[in-house]
């Protein structure tokens, strides 16, 4: 057989491996043959392509050294930084806000876990565990990955030496320049060389292919140039329409944190494709981040419409129905997801509290028994708190402390854990314990409110109004339409202000 | 606030420390007074703006070495404003050691030790204060009123309180005192009290809504009204006096009017499970049960620790039949508060509709223990009985109802009814010992009522919120890549 027919099988097939090995022995025999040499970067390239659309995150550094913001303080619901202040949406009541002070997800995924805090020392705080995986640096855990890989991968030099090579050659040759662009990109991680042949290849093609626009904006991008980026995409679209570029302007637009921009170019996205999942998937995540739940749950639908077995539209929908008291609808979305065959603790968790707040106790039990024997150890913690809930629902206080105590020792730094048992404390009349207890939670997550207002109004009954005052100005901080906090500050401030 | 703000009022000393003046003068002419800049201060202290003000302040300082009163008094607000009482306090006692005869100082120094939580100190600082102050001070009664009430010392709190209620009539004095008498259970002095406050400030609707409430605890119907109906006269947003309002329709069954209260309590405030707990009552009162239930889970959900939403939960599933869902409400309801006859007597009925009569009874006589003067009880196990066939024991239970029926006042007359029908069908099977069954138990759950309205009517002040519930972590980790 042909190698190079043999090597092609082999791209085809996915074997990339083999499919590198043989185009290198054939390299070594004939170094100037341009369809081997543009094989070999294909399959290099696919071994470590990552759909870089899913794997976006912010660091630190894009959140406060940001200069592309427009305002400092946004109107209500025009910002992603600030969800607490659109109206209409879910508040910290009814659905638990994360570490990151938006209200809880349906999935995980990077976005988010991501956090817009306020300060630049709240998000040095927030510590870096397995639950937020959150950079530091500007370039995402990925990319740096893809950079290592390419330093290791062959020992008899690199497969092509990127500072010897002349782009300008390269960059007329559309069908060389578009491997080798990739390649550079992915393989290479290295955005400044590919940047470079992205500018020589427009050039050389006089502007008018989209693709290499689409590219150039990618670049832009990683380098935190949004407007230059914007105006790529931009110009793109204009001479053909692609998802990809509207999913990925959309991008540029939440990176400014103008959402309501993303949301136009989606939906303009969705004139040309109509109903379109990732679009709508896009929309919907927009929404959640807006904290306009309905909306979101809106197009969630529209894509369980068209795609039925959608992970995330599913768990989606169904954590909106559980937290707007409709357990039992909750319970057939997760139960149509166990049915598609996952199988895992979280599911299994929420089944049972679903089953719990729908009133099916003979279930609830056996759900929590299958989501402890399923969990990792990142889970554990959570499922004993919700255990611990659930004995509080039945009024078995002591096994919710016990519970309570389980998810500490799993999880030393679970804090709606350590309030709960403060509240307990207290109605066992334990006032220090319990003051103890809501310190804890509330060093360890000052996103909740629930400890401040319960240390607040602690310090307040024993007469330590110093503490109560400076605790309940963090409560509100935390969450600040909470009505028995702002009355327990109107109390305090009497004494306070008054001259 | 009394008699040194006038030396301070427009900054400018008028007649302020002599000793400075002196001073100033006889050592060096060309030395501006000390307090020449204390307008500054003064105005930008008003303004609020305490940076301006605390540049301002360590500039005056270190002219004067840290010699200058105004400055530190108002670098003391300012600290205390923000919550460091105890630098606050190091201010004041600067000023009190500048000028030791000034009562002010006194009470600032008082006042911080007091908030430091204190009130031992605080208590001797005010004694202080009193004796040097020339005039009776109100404000320094009330605060002695506080030390000896966080003391534990009714009595002096209450004398002092009432000195500085006839000194000056001020809401917090009055507030104070009628907490007192609410302490200790005298509603009816607490209630002059809180009539003499609302005379004295009549557009105040936290006021009016505190008379409102104690009459409504005294079982004077009208006047609570009359008290709610003005407070929202002057706020009619105000959610107390709402909610109030609202449980108080509910008691007259006058439902509509109760919900729309709500409603407009529900936009103030919309997660207080009080608010839920009394908008699912009332849609219980209006037989509309499914809407209830989920009124009811929405507030068992914010508050899951409170055993009266328990309690009502319970409730409205018996009248929808689901005894077993009634009992584990009910059963959660004990754990949290076994004190309570009303929930083992729902906690009988239940499980005697489960085909559990052993427990059945064992529940009734549990209530019966807890409140053996609840003509009720007696009643609604003499029914238990006479269906499980124990005539005799029936009778004796019905002979105790009667018995209490004579005692208690304003029985319903459902009750009473029952009891007769039940007492003709007694005779008759103890008579005939073969009956046939009757199906009197609906009246036993009805009976209920009025023990649960009395439950459901308090306006309840959570003081401590019982954390996230239902938080389900991050569920369903979708796997990308």
């Amino acid at each position: 057989m042909d190698p190079v027919y043999h090597a092609l099988s082999l791209y085809k097939k996915r074997c990339f491996e083999e499919c590198v090995s043989t185009c290198t022995e054939l390299l070594d025999k004939n170094p100037f043959d341009q369809a081997v040499w543009i094989l070999k970067m294909k399959a290099l390239t696919e071994q470590l392509y990552v759909d870089d659309l899913e794997a976006e995150e912010e660091g630190i550094a894009e959140a406060f050294m940001d200069n592309e913001t427009i305002a400092e303080s946004a109107r209500p619901g025009t910002s992603l930084k600030n969800p607490g202040t659109s109206q209409g949406g879910s508040t910290q009541g009814y659905r638990p806000w994360t570490q990151t002070g938006r209200p809880v997800s349906g999935v995980v995924r990077p976005g988010t876990q991501t956090a817009r805090p306020g300060t630049m020392e709240q998000a040095l705080r927030t510590p870096r565990t397995s639950k937020t995986a959150r950079p530091s640096t500007s370039q995402s855990a990925r990319t740096i990955r893809l950079g290592t890989a390419s330093m290791l991968s062959e020992p008899g030099g690199p497969f092509i030496q990127l500072s010897r090579i002349n782009l300008g050659n390269y960059a007329s040759k559309p069908a060389l320049a578009k491997p080798l662009f990739l390649y550079i990109l992915y393989h290479e991680n290295n955005i400044r060389h590919a940047l470079q042949l992205a500018v020589l290849a427009t050039q050389a093609c006089e502007f008018k292919d989209w693709w290499w626009k689409v590219q150039l904006g990618k670049c832009y991008y990683s380098l935190g140039l949004m407007r230059e980026s914007e105006q790529q995409f931009r110009s793109a679209l204009r001479q053909h329409q692609c998802v990809e570029t509207f999913l990925r302007l959309g991008r540029v637009y939440i990176r400014l944190d103008q959402p309501l921009s993303a949301l136009d170019v989606c939906r303009t996205g969705l004139e040309y494709f109509p109903k379109e999942v990732t679009l709508l998937t896009e929309i919907a995540r927009i929404f959640e981040g807006l904290n306009n739940m309905m909306m979101s749950v809106k197009y969630y639908r529209e894509i369980v419409t068209e795609d039925s077995t959608n992970v995330e539209a599913i768990a989606c929908i169904g954590m909106h129905h559980f937290y707007t008291d409709q357990p039992e609808m909750a319970l057939r979305f997760y139960r149509r997801l166990l049915q598609m065959g996952l199988y895992n603790a979280e599911l299994f968790n929420n089944l049972g509290l679903c089953c719990f707040y729908a009133q099916q106790y003979d279930m609830t039990l056996s759900c929590f028994q299958h989501a402890l024997s399923l969990a990792k150890d990142d889970d554990v913690a959570d499922i004993w708190y919700n255990i611990g809930l659930i004995a509080i629902g039945v009024g078995d206080t002591r096994l919710a402390g016990q519970c309570l105590r389980l998810a500490i020792s799993s999880d030393s730094a679970h804090a709606p854990a350590y309030n709960n048992l403060g509240v307990l404390e207290l109605r066992k009349g334990r006032l220090n314990e319990a003051r103890a207890f809501f310190q804890a939670a509330a060093s360890l997550a000052p996103y909740l409110f629930e400890p401040y207002f319960n240390h607040s109004a602690l310090s307040h009954k024993m007469g330590d109004l110093q503490a109560s005052y400076i605790v309940i100005q963090k409560a509100l901080e935390a969450y600040p339409n909470h009505i028995p906090s702002q009355e327990l500050l109107r109390a305090l401030e009497k004494h306070f202000t008054v001259i | 606030m009394n008699s040194s703000r006038s030396e301070y009022s427009n900054g400018i000393p008028a007649r302020s420390v002599p000793k400075s003046r002196q001073e100033t003068s006889s050592k060096a002419p060309e030395l501006n007074a000390i307090e020449g800049r204390n307008w500054l201060i003064h105005r930008h202290f008003t303004r609020k703006e305490f940076g301006i003000c605390k540049i301002l302040i360590q500039e005056e300082l270190e002219r004067t070495r840290g010699k200058q009163e105004f400055a530190n008094y108002i670098q003391g607000l300012i600290l205390r404003h923000e919550g460091k009482i105890q630098e606050s306090l190091e201010c004041f006692q600067i000023c009190h050691s500048l000028h030791p005869k000034n009562v002010d100082y006194i009470k600032q120094v008082a006042r911080s030790l007091f908030l430091l939580g204190l009130h031992n100190l605080a208590l001797e600082a005010y004694l202080d204060a009193q004796q040097i102050s020339e005039v009776p001070d109100w404000d320094i009664f009330y605060n002695l009123g506080e030390c000896w009430l966080r003391l534990g010392e009714h009595t002096k709190a209450k004398e002092s309180l009432r000195q500085a209620v006839q000194l000056g009539h001020h809401e917090r004095c009055y507030v104070a005192l009628a907490s007192i008498y609410k302490l200790e259970g005298d509603t009816q002095s607490a209630i002059e009290i809180y009539k003499a406050a609302v005379e004295s400030a009549p557009d105040s609707a936290q006021l009016a809504t505190a008379l409102g409430l104690l009459y409504l605890e005294e079982g004077k119907y009208q006047h609570a009204l009359e008290k709610l109906g003005g407070a929202l006269a002057r706020d009619p947003q105000y959610a107390q006096a709402l909610l109030a309002a609202g449980a108080m329709m509910q008691n007259h069954s006058d439902y509509d009017v109760a919900l729309s209260k709500y409603k407009i309590a529900a936009q103030s405030w919309p997660e207080s499970p009080a608010l839920w707990n009394n908008v699912g009552m009332c849609f219980y009162g209006k037989k509309k049960y499914v809407a209830s239930l989920s009124c009811l889970k929405r507030a068992h959900y914010l508050s899951p620790l409170d055993w009266d939403i328990l309690f009502n939960l319970g409730l409205v599933h018996m009248a929808t039949q689901q005894y077993a869902s009634a009992f584990h409400f009910l059963s959660a309801a004990t754990n949290l508060r076994p004190a309570h006859a009303g929930t083992f007597l729902l906690v009988a009925i239940s499980l005697r509709h489960l085909d559990d009569p052993d427990n059945a009874s064992e529940a009734f006589k549990q209530a019966s223990l807890l409140a053996p003067l609840d003509a009720s009880i007696p009643l609604n196990y003499a029914v238990f009985l006479e269906s499980q066939g124990d005539l005799d024991g029936a009778a004796l239970q019905l002979e105790r109802f009667q018995e209490l029926a004579q005692v208690t006042p304003r029985l319903s007359p459902e009750l009473v009814q029952t009891a007769t029908q039940l007492s003709k069908l007694l005779s008759n099977r103890l008579r005939s010992r073969n009956g046939s069954k009757t199906d009197e138990n609906e009246m036993s759950s009805k009976s209920k009522l009025a023990i649960e309205v009395e439950a459901q009517v308090r306006v309840r002040n959570h003081p401590v919120d019982s954390s996230p519930e239902g938080e389900t972590p991050n569920s369903m980790a979708d796997d990308e890549v």
